[in-house]
């Protein structure tokens, strides 16, 4: 037994200098040199605070000119965004909202090719950064392969065939690919995605829309 | 009773109540364990980070910069990216410059080392079910829609980065479990493939953020593979 509780001492002891050695440093006890003379101290804490103050300045001149270079990048005229979870659409100049639209944008559905295993549409409105590239009065449809495969119709040799107007509304503005900010005869859906990649407003903020965009328009689709 | 039978009693007592060596292992294990409990995140050996650290002064400043000068390089193309601002707890979904849409972060918490200094790109948006087009009235379709995005999911970056997403435990407790669970076997996994092929690269830090179930998924929607990720580090002051 008395082994045993010498052991159990000695153990002790031990963690007890191994704690007080770990705590010397949070206790703000340091080894080492001697300290310095106060006065030398001093002088060089004024120099590092110098120092320290003119590279904080540097660095504020230059996080100011980045600022400024950074907002030289943003659009100077009118510029639309699309919001595809929200279905939402603005036009913005600046930081002023000038036209704010419940939109409808893509289903995010699929639809595969009958005639080449493998291949398939997916009905996303595609998302980045991109511009009106065209814009169109009393536009017409020309009804794409998968509009007809959808309907589990044939694909019209005829182009004629394709041709329905009536379907986009009074406008369309055009920004690649084949996508297009158009019309709709079905309001009711406007605020959900329901479209195949499009985005369809209601004819009264397609009008304001029209108005404001111009070819070259950048368009933010997110 | 005399002297001798007292001090024999008080050593009896005293002795019984020393510990003896299964006591000894017994105070060692529990030691151990309080030690484990306490120093999880330091015994990973990473550098760890979390989401009270809001910084300012030089190394503040210097970060800002180098976030701008990034920034300017994405915004001179037209593209949409993400700004991940963990100094002001927020995500900004940005093109030229200008923000088209932002989430506040709840928490966030970085560990596994690496640097976060570099632009990411995502490698792959969390996958959703698809319907298929079916014919007829648009209205009775199926759709995908923000609320069929996950509110729970892992993202992978290139070069590596994990982005670990999940709303807070209190909102959505389930969630949130699943979400610790999925980041401590991608953890282990990371740990078990350096183990077996010790020259593989590392796994890259691991980046945790606590979102609202809305803003994870509208997360989950924006994101397109490719699409680039800068990340403001959080300056400690």
């Amino acid at each position: 037994m008395e082994v045993v509780r010498n052991r159990w001492l000695t153990k002790n002891a031990w963690a007890a200098v191994l704690v007080l050695v770990g705590a010397l440093p949070i206790a703000g006890f340091e080894s080492g040199a001697p300290r310095e003379p106060e006065r030398e101290q001093e002088v060089n804490a004024s120099g590092i605070a110098r120092k320290g103050a003119f590279r904080l300045e540097g660095l504020r001149i230059r996080e100011a000119a980045l600022k400024r270079q950074l907002a030289a990048l943003a659009p100077t005229g009118s510029y639309i965004i699309v919001d595809t979870a929200r279905n939402r659409l603005y036009v913005r100049r600046r930081a002023e909202v000038l036209v704010t639209a419940v939109a409808s944008t893509g289903s995010g559905t699929i639809l595969d090719s009958p005639d080449r295993p493998g291949a398939r549409w997916v009905f996303d409105t595609p998302r980045g950064e991109f511009m009106i590239q065209s814009k169109f009065m009393n536009p017409v449809w020309v009804k794409p392969d998968w509009a007809f495969l959808e309907e589990g119709l044939e694909v019209p040799a005829d182009p004629a065939q394709r041709v329905e107007a009536g379907m986009l509304g009074d406008y369309a503005l055009g920004f690649g690919n084949g996508f297009f900010i158009h019309g709709t005869l079905y309001t009711r859906l406007l605020g959900k995605n329901v479209t195949h990649g499009c985005v369809r407003l209601n004819d009264e903020d397609l009008r304001s829309v029209y108005r404001l965009a111009d070819i070259g328009t950048p368009l933010m689709i997110f | 009773m005399g002297f001798g039978r007292i001090t024999a009693l008080f050593q009896r007592r005293t002795l019984r109540r020393l510990p003896t060596s299964p006591d000894l292992g017994r105070i060692f294990r529990l030691a151990c364990w309080i030690a484990l409990s306490l120093s999880t995140p330091a015994l990973a050996v990473e550098p760890s980070s979390h989401g009270s650290v809001k910084g300012n002064g030089l190394d503040a400043l210097r970060e800002a910069n180098r976030v701008l000068e990034e920034e300017i390089k994405l915004a001179s193309r037209p593209r949409v990216y993400w700004l991940l601002d963990l100094s002001e707890r927020v995500i900004a979904i940005k093109a030229r410059g200008v923000e088209l849409h932002r989430f506040p972060i709840l928490a966030w918490h970085m560990a596994g080392g690496g640097s976060v200094a570099e632009l990411f790109r995502l490698r792959a948006r969390p996958s959703v079910a698809r319907p298929k087009a079916t014919s007829g009235d648009e209205a009775s379709q199926e759709l995908i829609e923000l609320q069929d995005m996950p509110a729970e999911y892992e993202l992978a970056f290139d070069p590596p980065l994990t982005l670990f997403v999940a709303p807070p435990a209190h909102e959505r407790p389930w969630l949130w479990a699943r979400s610790r669970l999925r980041e401590w076997f991608t953890r282990f996994a990371s740990w078990g493939r350096s183990v077996v092929v010790p020259s593989q690269k590392a796994a890259g830090p691991r980046l945790r953020l606590t979102l609202s179930r809305e803003a994870a998924q509208s997360l989950a929607w924006s994101g397109t593979e490719g699409m680039p990720r800068l990340i403001k580090n959080a300056i400690p002051p």
